[in-house]
């Protein structure tokens, strides 16, 4: 593994236009290092579950700036997923706003809201959800075929970014066919094959051995300092804290202060 | 658009070729069953027809047959006229008849049945009731109080009706024929089946024999003259033909004679048509069945496909897409099998039928009706079940167990 990352590393070095695209990112996250990029503003989630109402987020707010990596972090069933949902507007909240690079979302019908995902956002779950029939390449550039990407750009997009996470040799092979941590790569590895805003990741080491999980969390760190990656991170574990920028407490539903 | 197009067609065929192959196989196999099922039907319907119409031809009508004038009982200088017709160069032979109901008597026995007068030897090169003969002899010129019996009259010989007929007439035995009063003793002088009842229900006797029962004699008189024409010529160039000579007697082709089979055909259409919508419902529940467990199955993947942006529609139409394809291989199979197999085997080894021997006829207008309709089947049997979950909420169909 260590010998896989070294490898990867001198790749890199010696693709120069990657080299090109990296400075590029680098430069535009220093100069926009403090602008906020998602704003959420008093979001208010409650389900219905019969009879019973459960307030599973009840009016936080929450600002996360450009290229920062933040932890989202507190006890089971304070709301720490449900948050995620509202920000990478996989749910719509009942009450209170997300306001995601200028786009106010909670104004966007179901429809656009697809749209915005489709180019804006990335995902990483907690047990990978790749889709089973596809192989990794497959799975990672399926966004960019729905973007109308050409089969050119799409293939060796899929296959740089899997280069990227150690898994350059691996394009063709099925989930089935891989152990879970080599899943949770592909599965960041789709989830920023086009470059979204935001990465949002839902406890992605949660399946994953303490050895493995370091090595999602590295790459996760190494999106964010080299590409200025902003990334939203669900987490329960302390350690992961470390890898991040800040860490957004919550408890009951609400931000702990 | 394109681009939509191209994911829903990617995400289909993924599916289909590493998806669960048993599935596939199965559902292709039992659309096939269908497909062959709603042609099956149009095809008996289709022989029999064709059947019908070749016994038609062969043992009555020949191509065209020539009627009495409007208002006229006989058509006048029968044996002039078929000179005329036998002049023209694309036929073969006619044959002038008299045609009369009567009542056949054996011992206690009675049927009634078509008595046709005829000249056998004229008779022979339009119609080929002389090969039908299966026991004794057909009739020749000169034989005088001889009758061959169709085997529906006669009975025995692997007759259908055999209750209604003389019960085991043979040759060389004598019945009673009774024609608009008059009864004479004939002697059997051959029995024959074209194997198709309606027409061998029937007797053939000297043309002399009647017209002397008829009250007729020597008046070179007939009842219909039947014409057989060289293999493949139109018939309706041949009533052009009878017109320009001048024939001013009634000229119906084989065709117009098919009518009462054309009822038939009606109603067994109604069979038919009632037997292909139970067919096509059952294609469309089974697809929407296949289709709604392989979706359910997916519920998950349906959903982490909408979350990074798969629109609705390209994830509905690739469920769809893989459906008309599992139909269109279905229907391929289903014709290959069909055209290939069972029509030419049962041209080879025709089917013994109630009304003598049939081979299937595939009519390939009715076969792409069919599959036009397995194929709609198909598609809403699998928009239904594909639309109403991919309208879920997308965090429902992934965290729904
Ligand atoms: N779809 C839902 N229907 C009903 N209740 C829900 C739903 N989703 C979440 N909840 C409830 O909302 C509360 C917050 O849930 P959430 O999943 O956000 O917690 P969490 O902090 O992510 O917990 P964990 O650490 O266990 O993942 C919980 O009480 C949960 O039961
Ligand atoms: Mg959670």
């Amino acid at each position: 593994m260590e010998n896989e990352r070294e490898n990867e590393r001198e790749n890199e070095r010696e693709n120069e236009r990657e080299n090109e695209r990296e400075n590029e990112r680098e430069n535009e996250s220093k100069i926009q290092k403090n602008d906020i990029i998602i704003e959420g503003m008093d979001i208010v989630r409650t389900f219905r579950m019969g009879e019973v109402q459960v307030r599973a987020l009840r009016g936080v707010s929450v600002n996360i700036r450009r290229g920062e990596f933040v932890a989202i972090m507190g006890p089971s069933g304070s709301g720490k997923t449900t948050l995620l949902n509202q920000l990478g507007i996989l749910d719509t909240p009942n009450s209170g706003k997300v306001v995601i690079d200028g786009t106010d979302t909670s104004t966007l019908p179901e429809k656009e809201k697809g749209k915005f995902r489709l180019h804006n956002l990335g995902y990483v779950f907690q047990d990978y959800a790749l889709l089973p029939e596809l192989s990794a390449a497959e799975n990672v550039y399926l966004s960019l075929m729905m973007q109308g990407k050409s089969k050119a750009e799409y293939e060796s997009a899929a296959a740089e970014i899997l280069t990227a996470v150690g898994l350059g040799d691996r394009l063709a092979q099925l989930p089935s066919k891989m152990s879970g941590g080599q899943q949770q790569r592909v599965s960041i590895a789709r989830a920023l094959a086009h470059s979204p805003i935001i990465l949002f990741a839902d406890e992605p080491c949660a399946n994953l051995d303490s050895e493995t999980s370091k090595e999602v969390l590295d790459l996760f760190k190494k999106f964010n300092t080299e590409y200025g990656q902003t990334i939203v991170m669900v987490t329960h574990e302390e350690w992961h804290a470390a890898y991040t920028d800040r860490v957004i407490k919550l408890k009951d539903g609400m931000l702990e202060q | 658009m394109l681009e939509k197009a191209k994911v829903s067609f990617f995400l289909a065929g993924r599916s289909i070729t590493r998806g669960n192959k048993g599935i596939t196989i199965f559902t292709i196999f039992v659309l096939t069953l269908i497909f062959v099922q709603l042609v099956l039907f149009s095809s008996m319907l289709a022989g029999v027809t064709l059947k019908f119409n070749e016994l038609m031809v062969d043992y009555q009508t020949g191509n065209v047959v020539i009627e009495p004038e409007e208002e006229q009982r006989y058509i006048e200088d029968a044996s002039a006229l078929q000179k005329k017709i036998e002049s023209l160069p694309r036929v073969i032979g006619t044959t002038a008849r008299l045609k009369t109901s009567g009542n056949f008597r054996y011992k206690e026995k009675e049927m009634g049945g078509t008595v046709y007068g005829i000249d056998p030897t004229d008779e022979s090169f339009v119609t080929a009731i002389e090969d039908a003969i299966i026991s004794g002899e057909f009739l020749s010129r000169p034989d005088r109080g001889e009758i061959i019996l169709g085997r529906e009259v006669s009975g025995g010989f692997g007759a259908l009706m055999e209750s209604r007929s003389l019960g085991g007439v043979e040759v060389g035995d004598t019945v009673e024929l009774t024609i608009e009063g008059k009864t004479r003793e004939f002697r059997v002088k051959g029995i024959y089946t074209t194997r198709y009842f309606m027409a061998d229900a029937s007797a053939y006797i000297n043309r002399a024999d009647l017209e002397e029962m008829l009250g007729v004699e020597n008046q070179d008189l007939a009842q219909e003259i039947a014409v057989r024409t060289t293999a493949g010529t139109d018939e309706y160039e041949t009533r052009m033909a009878l017109l320009s000579l001048g024939v001013r007697e009634n000229i119906r082709t084989w065709h117009e004679f098919a009518g009462i089979l054309r009822l038939i055909e009606n109603t067994l259409g109604l069979i038919r048509n009632i037997m292909n919508a139970i067919g096509l419902l059952i294609a469309f529940v089974i697809i929407f069945v296949v289709i709604y467990v392989n979706i359910v199955n997916k519920k998950r993947q349906i959903g982490v496909q909408k979350a990074i942006g798969i629109e609705q529609n390209v994830i509905v139409a690739s469920f769809v897409l893989q459906a008309m394809l599992y139909a269109g291989t279905g229907v391929i199979l289903g014709y290959c099998f069909m055209r290939f197999g069972l029509v030419p085997y049962t041209v080879a080894h025709p089917v013994d039928i109630p009304l003598g021997t049939m081979s299937l006829k595939l009519d390939d207008a009715e076969a792409i009706n069919r599959a036009v309709l397995l194929f709609l089947a198909s598609i809403v049997g699998s928009v239904i079940p594909a639309y109403k979950l991919a309208q879920k909420d997308l965090l429902e169909l992934i965290w729904d167990k």
